[in-house]
């Protein structure tokens, strides 16, 4: 026998489109009225907290299994955003070739949040942990339209989502291979990621850095990327601490000039908890460190920093 | 097959989903959106699975889906469509047969309201499946989506190496 339960009328209808496509013309059909859901763990507290209402309509992006899965492409690999966080910190592709991403995605929620949760809601919050390690990666996004497929840098859509956002659907998330990225000089890549939260662990972020780049043989630093965000400031490249270490040694003079870039450029955003001006000079400091750490003369190549 | 009458009369909006929960078949018509942990307790009874926060953060109503803990509160109904639900009602072999990190629970008195406990177990069930010999860091990292507001976690901490030994000695290997 079939049992039946439930308030009739209270809860949302859930839609399975059949293609990218469908969903984006019942998105479009829908409005406000319909919300694209993967995990739901973000838009289940949004419901809980008030500070959204719990639609008529949840389009299941899970019925879509071509956004699923990580995919080698010529140069580059291509993460589906419907991966959950736990299958991506376990994905060896990504392991090897993006160490960053696994370790920022590895530091979100619980384990049993990453089983639910994916990378595509992650990215489409805008905030999430991730980005930061997705912006120093140069990570394009695949977005799908009702007819069409087009590409758009992150850091582009980070600093401008356009126009006719709602109708759009995130289909990929495309990371180049490093070595063309960083200039292709000899030397070794240096990266890091470093979130900073109130707790050790289990704790929406304060601040995240990431800092990727090419230790060159000569000692000087190339293809310089620094990148920061936390909370619900929408993180972004710090283009001017950037200029300060690119081609240059690391020394005691040039980690302040580039802690003083940092405080100057970035831009986070103040809650309860922490003020704009703490987070500014935390970010600061994060990346002169990362930065000291990375250049010391007895790192190996591929090392990787625990937590502080 | 669950084959008790249904005390409710069908939503409107019900569809019918089918997963398996503690081993059995089930198919309920339920409201897609329905949160599991609401099923659970409201609908069939399985008190077992505790609510607390409803937002994810406190691990209370921890459940494994095909073995992996997730967030009742934060799972609903049509997530579950041909999956594997197992709560703490269905971790055990039977009343005389408690599941190892209950044995270890009891011996090592890894609570002290209980509240927290059966999240905890869960999550601690479903790591030892995975990595019967973890880490003590391994350990707490499978268990930092879980809260206890009693006990400091050391009894919890003790209770899951606990389960550890008794698994080891159950392979033969302690």
């Amino acid at each position: 026998m079939v049992m039946a339960f439930g308030t009739p009328g209270r809860d949302p209808e859930v839609l399975r489109p059949r293609d990218p496509a469908e969903a984006c013309r019942m998105k479009a059909a829908l409005g406000a009225e319909g919300v694209f859901v993967a995990g739901g763990t973000l838009l289940r507290t949004q419901w809980e907290s008030g500070a959204a209402k719990m639609p008529g309509a949840l389009i299941d992006l899970t019925a879509l299994p071509a956004l699923d899965g990580i995919a080698e492409e010529a140069g580059a690999l291509v993460i589906g955003p419907l991966v959950r966080l736990s299958d991506l910190v376990r994905s060896e592709p990504v392991a090897a070739g993006f160490p960053l991403l696994a370790e920022a995605v590895r530091r979100i929620g619980a384990p049993s949040i990453r089983n639910l949760a994916t990378i595509g809601g992650n990215v489409a919050s805008r905030t999430g942990d991730a980005l930061t390690a997705l912006l120093v990666y140069d990570a394009e996004l695949i977005w799908r339209t009702e007819r069409r497929t087009e590409t758009m840098r992150l850091e582009d859509w980070l600093a401008d989502p356009g126009a006719g956002e709602g109708f759009r659907l995130l289909a990929g998330i495309r990371l180049k291979r490093a070595g063309a990225a960083a200039g292709g000089r000899a030397g070794r890549i240096a990266g890091g990621f470093r979130k900073l939260g109130r707790r050790e662990a289990f704790i929406p972020a304060l601040v995240t850095v990431a800092v990727l780049g090419r230790l060159t043989e000569d000692g000087t630093l190339a293809g310089v990327r620094v990148a920061a965000g936390g909370g619900s400031a929408v993180p972004s490249r710090l283009r001017a601490a950037e200029a300060v270490i690119e081609g240059a040694r690391v020394s005691p003079e040039t980690l302040v000039r580039l802690g003083e870039a940092v405080a100057g450029e970035y831009r986070p955003a103040s809650d309860a908890f922490a003020g704009a001006e703490y987070r500014r000079r935390a970010a600061a400091n994060l990346i002169a460190a990362e930065w000291f750490t990375l250049c010391a003369p007895d790192r190996k190549e591929g090392e990787h920093d625990p937590d502080p | 097959m669950i084959e008790r009458t249904n005390p409710l009369p069908a939503a409107a909006d019900a569809a019918v989903i089918s997963f398996t929960l503690n081993g059995e078949p089930v198919r309920l018509a339920v409201p897609p959106a329905r949160r599991l942990i609401d099923v659970l307790r409201h609908d069939l009874l399985l008190t077992g699975t505790k609510i607390g926060c409803e937002i994810g953060r406190c691990g209370a109503c921890m459940v494994l889906v095909d073995g992996r803990p997730v967030n009742a509160c934060l799972t609903m109904m049509y997530q579950l469509e041909g999956r594997r639900v197992t709560t703490i009602e269905g971790l055990a072999g039977g009343a005389e047969a408690l599941h190892a990190v209950q044995r270890a629970f009891l011996e090592e008195g890894g609570f002290q309201c209980g509240y927290c406990t059966p999240g905890m177990i869960v999550s601690a069930a479903a790591l030892l499946a995975e990595r019967p010999d973890p880490t003590d860091d391994e350990i707490v990292e499978a268990l930092s989506g879980n809260l206890c507001r009693c006990t400091g976690y050391g009894g919890i901490l003790r209770a899951v190496r606990r389960a550890v030994a008794i698994g080891r000695e159950a392979d033969g290997t302690g």
